[in-house]
């Protein structure tokens, strides 16, 4: 398997501009503002990535902690979800779903390049890339009877050969 | 034109590129040209009872039960009525026109080894799944969209929802391709690409999908090489 690309395991913490939309969202939540904006202002600060070898760590919260460890392998389907505002900010959230449940497991925000992040975690997926037939043993087993057919039919052909001369 | 100069506005990002497969293997698929039509007879629907009702409710068809709820503030719920139904009314160009961009911008795409589907206008929406992962296919189509030839398929891969009655679980484990209307042939490419992949379709590895020769096939032509050399023998 390839060495994680630089730019993606550089990825500890999400961009600044997450912190605007935070506001804007907590703004849009009109009376829930003040409980919103203090919830999404520790959610933002305390937010950490780790893009390992084998998976996905992210955290969050300081009272409530939240640790969740996602493995790319057991990856189902990736979305890139965005509304016009994210889009405005150059933000966009990555829903990752594993095979546990209804909801995402796990959404990435503020990220700097959400489609190269999808293209990453997409090339990590199990059936995202081919491993070549003759690799496996069956096909290998598969291509010597195949040898075997056509030097049995030789034989047949030579014989019939020989009977006609 | 104009579709163009909203998308720029509203940042809808432009046609999305192919996820990874084997080069020549991409197809893009887009909506049935009845599809915008059967948005707009929703469209007309979804407002036709929103109006009814609006109506329905300022004219107190429902006051016997209102009353009870709201007591005094009965005259005040009538207010409220008329500027909701005002607003309702006053954005119908909008939700009319947005029915038309939603047509456009959207986009299915499949690969000889995953899928990608785009969709949306303010909420832009794309999914990424490989055949690999995925479970079952699901072909539906009310009666309107059996008139307008159109089908919707749902992949699903698992974990996902409860299927309701018509089958559907739009949950957040399936991939709509809504209102194809070559429904048939896209199930068949779908079926087709699923064939490749003999597990589980469970987080197992990579090391055995997918297997294109099997090993008693070509034993079977060489039983029939010996059977044949046995013969020109005799």
């Amino acid at each position: 398997m390839d060495p994680i690309p630089r730019q993606i395991a550089s990825i500890t913490r999400p961009v600044d501009s997450l912190m605007t939309y935070y506001v804007l969202k907590a703004i849009g939540t009109t009376i829930a503002f003040p409980v919103m904006i203090v919830l999404l202002y520790f959610r933002y600060h305390t937010m950490r990535y780790v893009f390992g070898e084998e998976g996905i760590r992210m955290s969050w919260g300081i009272l409530f902690r939240h640790e969740i460890l996602l493995n790319y392998a057991r990856i189902q389907d990736i979305h890139l979800r965005s509304n016009a505002i994210e889009r405005a900010l150059g933000l966009a959230r990555i829903e990752i779903q594993t095979a546990s449940g209804g909801s995402s497991e796990m959404t990435l925000e503020g990220l700097t390049d959400p489609e190269a992040m999808r293209d990453f975690l997409y090339s990590r997926m199990r059936g995202a890339s081919h491993t070549t037939p003759a690799s496996t043993e069956s096909a290998k087993l598969a291509a010597v009877l195949d040898e075997i057919a056509v030097e049995l039919r030789a034989m047949r052909v030579a014989m019939e050969g020989r009977k006609d001369g | 034109m104009v579709d163009e100069w909203v998308a720029r506005i509203l940042r809808v990002p432009p046609e999305p590129d192919a996820p990874d497969g084997s080069p020549g293997s991409v197809q893009v698929f887009r909506a049935g040209k009845n599809y915008y039509r059967w948005r707009i007879l929703m469209w007309a629907l979804q407002h036709l009872m929103l109006l009814l009702l609006g109506v329905a409710l300022i004219l107190g068809f429902f006051n016997f039960v209102t009353r009870r709820v709201l007591g005094p503030m009965q005259d005040l719920s009538i207010m409220i009525e008329v500027v909701a139904l005002a607003l309702v009314l006053a954005g119908m160009p909008f939700t009319y026109y947005l029915q038309r961009l939603d047509y456009r911008f959207r986009w299915y795409m499949v690969t000889d080894r995953s899928l990608r589907i785009r969709n949306g206008i303010w909420s832009v929406e794309e999914l990424t799944m490989t055949f690999a992962n995925i479970q079952d296919i699901a072909v539906t189509a009310g009666p309107l969209q059996g008139f307008l030839g159109l089908a919707d398929i749902e992949v699903r891969s698992a974990g996902g929802g409860t299927p309701g009655p018509d089958g559907t679980t739009s949950g957040k484990h399936s991939a709509r391709f809504e209102g194809v209307d070559n429904a048939e042939a896209l199930r068949d490419l779908i079926q087709d690409r699923l064939r490749h992949y003999r597990d589980a379709g469970l987080g197992d590895g990579d090391h055995h999908a997918p297997v294109a020769q099997e090993p008693a096939e070509s034993a079977q032509r060489v039983l029939a090489e010996a059977r044949a050399l046995r013969a020109a023998l005799g």
